[in-house]
């Protein structure tokens, strides 16, 4: 008897060990894994988030040090004696461009990851509630999100922070933060259209399968069908639209600070520090130095990321081939 | 077909609609008007003066009617229906009256602004986005073709860095090395200063057959060789950025197609692979091509923000900034607005077409 009993349960122990039950995400970092772009894509970023997260002990000065001496140096140029050398130069202010790039890193991927989440968050929102309740609610819903999506963007992200800034109400409840709390508001007013919609039509596919009816049987009410059943089911197209809608949302806060619209000056941002590379003696090759640097790592970020969504495309729906 | 285009233009009438209100109604919010400036140059200006230039430009008035009126008098009563001013506004810009633009060009009908402007941005638009297409659809037509080619491979990284690279980096680093560094180029602008005038004004007068501008006669040739100098840098940062996108969409769209049946149809009854290729494939790819094509039409008219403001090139998008910086609203308001119709209307060509060219597609 016990004899039996032992090679039975050695048996089972064989068994369990050839077939390691492997959960969804690991299949998709499996994939993930041979997508040679989209590894290199997570080394980069990985590597530039690290750079900003330790920006303070890696830096080698601090970032409002000034060397008025030395404005608009080029690379590698000398720095104050027993300090090292500028290795991306200076700017306007003789401030180590390195420095101020790495500093800079936290203000840009920050705002990035914190407009991207909300956004995500209200998109996804928004396109269930709409494709699991139908009918009239879906309709507004819907149509407010082809509103939105029919504005002139840019524009409109211009006017909106260079409008917020002017109520004193605000300047006086954020100080200094108040251009990076208005990008954040503005880019997660114009960033949630496109998962909503991506939401609704994956619910929408959704909720006739059986599993929801399975569901529905059993007494789950609609807030618990939506956010245990149909959100966890839409999160593959979710997160690929999260990973694209990083990229954009970095180019785009660039974009606003790069044209003054965006976070403030005594805060650093990649975009804001193209912005005053601009103003660099239009000699030789002096506006190249001051420019390569800070839009190299936007550059830098945005192909890794779409490297990456390309991937996980790839990974996470094999159907979804483009 | 005809019922649907019905329900859609009712459709696209209230969206406008609805943009028209909350484009005015952002901007109207934000504290501070038009005379701003003014108060602060000449501090000895009373309330009284700048009241009554509010009330010139309707600014006393309240923004929906049904609220409170400003005092007339003593009496104080609810604004009759006229009296909104976003109505009064959405009626002037109705019969194509945007106003005066406030600060920008002071008195200067917002119209003829546009219209002025609006030369720029389309010899711009027009040079980039055309050059786009050209090189990026025959790209990615071979592209698909010879997929997973070492030509293909090299097209795709090419346009995954064209989308990654933000044209305000591409611009000032094509400014610093080929017009500072290399001096082969303007820096911005529109014209070398001995020019006797610009290249708009120089097709200007070759469509209006010498009247336009006649001290311009004989020289457009000169005049436009110099303009097209001039374009080359900010157009070139336009079309490896939209290109780039293109490629993108035109290599999918003709993977989408050669996996179809009757391609598989058309090789089986013997034609050559350049007709397949061709007659079968790429006419059936350009289908979703022609509707993104539509799309775009705004840009051609709402410019390139960016690119025009590091090139400094007198366009729209320029104008765009310029007018939000100062506050000058009615220059902002014709621009948006003129832009949102395009924007909805382009939206319900590229559904027209749609349908004319893909017979399988029936709205009903």
């Amino acid at each position: 008897m016990t004899d039996t009993n032992s090679v039975i349960a050695s048996l089972e122990d064989e068994a369990q060990k050839q077939e390691k039950p492997v959960s969804q995400w690991m299949l998709v970092w499996r994939r993930m894994r041979r997508h040679k772009l989209a590894m290199f894509g997570m080394g980069v970023l990985l590597f530039l988030v690290l750079l900003s997260l330790f920006a303070a002990t890696i830096a080698p000065y601090t970032y409002d040090e000034q060397d008025l001496t030395k404005v608009f140096g080029s690379w590698f140029v000398a720095g104050l004696p027993d300090k090292p050398v500028h290795v991306f130069g200076t700017d306007s202010l003789g401030r180590d461009t390195l420095t101020r790039i790495l500093y800079a890193g936290r203000i840009s991927l920050g705002v990035a990851l914190v407009v991207t989440l909300l956004s995500i968050a209200i998109g996804t929102v928004v396109g269930a509630v709409s494709g699991a309740f139908g009918g009239w609610v879906d309709g507004i819903l819907m149509r407010f999100t082809d509103l939105m999506l029919t504005l002139p963007q840019l524009p409109l992200l211009l006017i909106l922070s260079s409008s917020l800034r002017q109520f004193v109400g605000l300047q006086n409840l954020l100080g200094s933060s108040l251009s990076v709390v208005i990008i954040v508001f503005v880019l997660v007013i114009f960033g949630w259209m496109g998962v909503a919609r991506l939401v609704r039509g994956s619910v929408l596919s959704l909720r006739s399968m059986d599993f929801i009816e399975a569901a529905r049987a059993l007494g789950a009410g609609r807030s618990r069908i939506i956010f245990r059943h149909l959100i966890p089911n839409s999160l593959a197209p979710i997160i690929v639209a999260a990973t694209l809608g990083f990229g954009v949302v970095i180019i785009t806060e660039s974009a606003l600070s790069f044209l003054g619209f965006g976070v403030m000056p005594p805060v650093p941002t990649w975009g804001n520090m193209l912005n005053e590379a601009r103003s660099a003696p239009q000699v030789g090759y002096t506006l190249f130095t001051q420019t390569l640097a800070p839009g190299l790592c936007i550059f830098l970020t945005v192909l890794s990321v779409n490297f990456i969504g390309d991937g996980l495309r790839d990974a996470l729906d094999p159907r979804l081939k483009m | 077909m005809t019922n649907f285009l019905i329900r859609r233009l009712i459709q696209s009438v209230i969206l406008l609609f609805f943009i028209s209100a909350l484009i005015y109604i952002i901007l109207n919010l934000v504290p501070g008007g038009p005379f701003d400036m003014l108060r602060q140059a000449n501090p000895r200006i009373t309330q009284t003066q700048i009241d009554r230039l509010n009330a010139m430009l309707d600014l006393d008035k309240p923004i929906l009617p049904g609220e409170y009126c400003p005092k007339i008098g003593k009496i104080q009563e609810p604004c009759r229906l006229d009296q909104g001013r976003y109505l009064r506004w959405l009626g002037r810009v109705a019969t194509g009256d945007f106003g005066k633009s406030w600060t920008v060009s002071t008195g200067v009908k917002v119209t003829k602004i546009i219209g002025y402007r609006f030369g720029y941005t389309f010899v711009l638009m027009f040079i980039s986005e055309l050059l786009a297409l050209l090189i990026a659809v025959p790209i990615g037509i071979y592209s698909a073709v010879h997929q997973y080619s070492k030509v293909d491979f090299s097209v795709t990284a090419f346009a995954f860095f064209g989308q990654s690279m933000p044209t305000f980096w591409t611009g000032l680093l094509v400014m610093s090395l080929f017009a500072v560094a290399l001096g082969w180029f303007p820096t911005g602008g529109v014209k070398s200063s001995g020019m006797p005038g610009d290249i708009v004004e120089a097709f200007g007068n070759l469509f209006s057959l010498g009247t336009a501008y006649p001290k311009l006669s004989g020289k457009e040739f000169k005049v436009i060789m110099d303009g097209l100098w001039h374009v080359a840098l900010p157009a070139a940062v336009l079309v490896y950025f939209t290109m780039a996108g293109w490629v993108r969409f035109t290599r999918a769209a003709m993977l989408e197609v050669l996996r179809q049946d009757y391609m598989r149809t058309a090789r089986a009854k013997g034609l050559a692979e350049r007709l397949v290729i061709n007659k079968h494939g790429l006419r059936n790819a350009l289908i979703p091509l022609i509707t993104l094509e539509a799309l775009n039409i705004p840009n051609l008219f709402g410019g390139a923000i960016i690119t025009e403001t590091i090139f400094s090139w007198p366009g729209m998008g320029r104008q765009l900034i310029d007018a939000i910086t100062s506050v000058d609203w009615p220059i902002v308001q014709g621009i948006l607005v003129i832009t949102a119709v395009l924007i909805v209307f382009s939206n319900l060509l590229a559904d027209i077409l749609y349908a004319i060219i893909d017979p399988r597609i029936k709205y009903s």
